[in-house]
């Protein structure tokens, strides 16, 4: 009887997860009245394109809709040059790097790929990639140098010569849901310019089961139904801070780590600080950030410029975007810049069909704003229509005032997967932000040891 | 009738041509066996030992990938593993880890095997049933239980919510990571050693139950006195096959927490992954790998040694 009782019950709970399975997860919400509609469309991982004789293999690691909307740029240049067809690879980043890796080790890389601007140091190191100097106007070329926005551009010359040809410039910004802000008695166009402000308001949007909020003495931290914040992407949203109170996370000179400077323990204070002391913020492990957004369980959510397609597909959710939240004394944000480089071993016709493609892709740069990024072209990206593209200009203008990029560094890969752990491990409450840092700058600085 | 003298010189005679036939032939056989070794021993040799030899030669160098000139660093490699707080912090948690999952894994496919093998209806169906999620791939397996495990929005929060119980952070609270892993993982690959199990149960002999309970013995002490000391070759089986295989604990962290929080669901494996693989130092990622093998080794003869003694054959 105990064994047929056994047996039944490991096999309900087996047919329980298996139904749960093939339930869409919107469905197994908790909230029944949220709205996730409609469900993402996932990008197709290879796409063909064209028929033409000259082929192009094309890696990157656009992984979401911003992959869709380069398959569709693509798919008018290979319409507009049928001799030309494309094979696009879109990777996630995290494995796109080792197989760029392992595909120059096996002699078989793509004939071209994107990457970020801080990663050329690294590619040029192993004497990988190529220059591509006839493609601006300063060797004679057709893209005009100077329409390229700083510092991406400057960063894409190394030693005299340009190193692929700019996308866009892409990192953190910040989006409002203006109804939750309204209701808060909160002004969605107007953004608070201080630590202080930004505090007062995102206590104001954590709202406990009883409706009180976070700057209530009555408020009940373990019962929050609606956060005042919510911590994305700890990379991003502590470098942007670590800029803002003027640090960095190594010297100019590439040689020393310089993360665990008081700056860098004011930023990450900060931010620790949202989540345990004032807790207008959840801990960012296990907390889906986006979803939570979208479903209007948090207010104010600092995520990148690649948000954009995500919460326009969402019409329930009414939206402002601003630039980076401000805490530290200044302006400051984290941006990066994606950049399509050539191979070393790229020639002949496919080396011709491949700089056809990148300056065609840079001058359609309009299309480009779609995927939510912000166009590297300067005149595309003034141009940009403020009703279509809102978020582009909006935090793309912040780049411009107190952007800062990841210094280029044959290491900047590593130096990031140093970082990242011990930034996870402060906002798991396992360390102090001092203790945190202090791990990341002896890591970092054992990497830039070895370099 | 003559009395025949039997001379010692003829049988002794048929006796060495019967003994040297019997060594022929043990030759033949051997050299046959042999021979059809080889196709596996070349393969085993060009995919398997000369990807050990070289990740040993690996291992003694400061090896990149990309460059064609290799840095001989002797036991550097090593010297440096053990002073890596990290290579300590993920080799603790692989061995929780691996000690949750195998005992976890165990206990399930025990009581499934328990289960199946009695004559109930249906019991076709629940084998398959209950072996289906081995069959699904690590990708599968793990996406599907991020979602499950969700704070917010996953269905296990959800049922504990009916129990008045709050929302528990599986994936995200460094003390509950490893358990939330191992669960997923036992769910996962039990069904593999239930059949194992199911095989050894199905091996013991009817006559020693049906003896034990002329006997009066209770159904408690005939799995006791019976069936548990008659299953130790398979448990020694399930439980060095289990820990070797979890050992390797990487694609489920890989997919459910890319080793956070922190560190706290970082694997051996994880961590060889992001030194060979993020930084490229294969040199670095050799020694890691050749470390955890000696220490899988080691581990597996001291089950053989604790569990091994014990085994009824």
């Amino acid at each position: 009887m105990f064994k047929r009782s056994l047996l039944a019950g490991l096999s309900l709970a087996l047919i329980f997860s298996l139904v749960v399975f093939s339930m869409p997860s919107s469905s197994r919400a908790a909230d029944a009245t949220a709205t996730l509609t409609p469900a993402p469309t996932a990008t197709p991982v290879v796409s063909d394109l064209g028929s033409g004789g000259t082929h192009i293999a094309f890696w990157n690691g656009l992984t979401g809709s911003d992959g869709d909307t380069l398959n569709a740029m693509l798919a008018t240049f290979v319409k507009e040059n049928p001799s030309i067809s494309i094979t696009t690879e879109e990777i996630d980043w995290g494995t796109l790097y080792p197989k760029l890796t392992a595909a120059f080790v096996g002699g078989e890389p793509p004939d071209m790929f994107i990457v970020h601007v801080a990663e050329i140091p690294y590619y040029l190191k192993q004497g990988v990639i190529q220059p591509n100097d006839d493609l601006f106007d300063t060797n004679g070329g057709p893209l005009p140098a100077k329409d390229f926005a700083e510092p991406a551009y400057s960063n894409t010359v190394v030693d005299g010569k340009h190193y692929g040809v700019l996308l866009d410039n892409h990192g953190y910004g910040t989006w409002v849901n203006n109804d939750l802000l309204t209701k808060a008695g909160l002004d969605p166009k107007v953004q608070p310019k201080s630590g202080a402000e930004t505090l007062a308001m995102l206590q104001k949007l954590t709202i406990d089961k009883n409706g009180k909020n976070a700057a209530d003495p009555a408020f009940d931290a373990t019962n929050v139904v609606q956060w005042g914040t919510a911590i994305d992407w700890p990379h991003y949203m502590f470098q942007s801070l670590l800029f803002q109170f003027g640090g960095t996370v190594i010297s100019a000179d590439g040689k020393k780590a310089t993360i665990n400077s008081k700056a860098g323990v004011d930023a990450l204070q900060t931010i620790y600080d949202w989540v345990y002391k004032y807790h207008v913020a959840p801990p960012p492990a296990g907390f889906d950030s986006w979803v939570s957004f979208q479903t209007g369980k948090v207010a104010i959510l600092t995520t990148g410029t690649w948000f954009r397609n995500r919460i326009a597909s969402v019409p329930t959710i009414h939206w402002t975007a601003w630039p980076m939240l401000q805490v530290g004394p200044q302006p400051g944000v984290m941006f990066g810049a994606h950049i399509m480089l050539i191979p070393a071993n790229t020639t002949g016709d496919k080396l011709t069909a491949v700089k056809k493609l990148m300056v065609w892709v840079s001058n359609h740069n309009a299309d480009w704003a779609a995927s939510g990024q912000v166009p590297a072209r300067i005149s595309i990206r003034d141009g940009l229509d403020p009703k279509s593209y809102p978020s582009n200009i909006a935090i793309g203008q912040s780049y411009q005032v107190g952007g800062h990029m990841e210094a280029p560094s044959p290491s900047s890969l590593d130096i990031g997967n140093a970082e990242d752990p011990e930034l996870s491990a402060v906002l798991a409450n396992q360390k102090t932000p001092q203790q945190g840092l202090d791990d990341a700058a002896k890591r970092i600085q054992a990497i830039l040891d070895r370099q | 009738m003559s009395n025949t003298i039997v001379t010692g010189s003829a049988p002794a005679a048929t006796q060495q041509a019967t003994r040297r036939f019997q060594i022929n032939l043990r030759r033949r056989e051997s050299l046959a066996a042999y021979v059809f070794l080889l196709p596996f021993m070349f393969f085993f040799c060009l995919f398997v030992v000369r990807g050990v030899a070289a990740a040993v030669n690996m291992s003694f160098y400061d090896w990149d990938v990309l460059s064609p000139v290799h840095k001989y660093l002797g036991l550097g490699n090593y010297n440096e593993l053990i002073n890596d707080d990290i290579w300590w912090l993920s080799l603790k948690n692989t061995l929780i880890f691996a000690v949750m999952t195998v005992a976890g894994s165990s206990l399930v496919a025990l009581g499934a095997a328990l289960a199946l093998n009695q004559p109930v209806r249906g019991r076709g169906f629940f084998r398959v049933l209950l072996y289906a999620p081995s069959l699904l791939s690590a990708g599968v397996v793990g996406t599907t239980w991020v979602w499950l495990l969700n704070t917010q929005f996953g269905i296990v929060n959800y049922a504990l919510h009916f129990f008045g119980i709050p929302a528990i952070n599986w994936l995200g609270d460094s003390n509950l990571v490893l358990p939330a892993l191992s669960l997923t993982t036992i769910w996962w690959t039990f069904g593999f050693p239930m059949l194992l199990f199911l095989a050894g149960l199905q091996g013991i002999p009817t006559l020693f139950y049906e003896a034990a309970r002329i006997d009066g013995a209770s159904p408690r002490q005939i799995f006791f006195y019976i069936t548990l000391p008659l299953l130790r070759p398979t448990i020694l089986f399930v439980t060095v096959l289990g820990f070797i295989s979890h050992m390797q604990l990487f694609s489920q962290n890989f997919i459910m927490t890319t080793g956070g929080p922190g560190y706290a669901s970082y694997s051996v494996i994880y961590y060889l992954y992001q030194i060979a693989w993020k930084s490229f130092r294969m040199g670095y990622g050799s020694a890691v790998a050749i470390l955890l093998a000696a220490i899988i080794v080691i581990f597996t003869a001291l089950q053989f040694i604790l569990i091994g003694r014990r085994v009824q054959y």
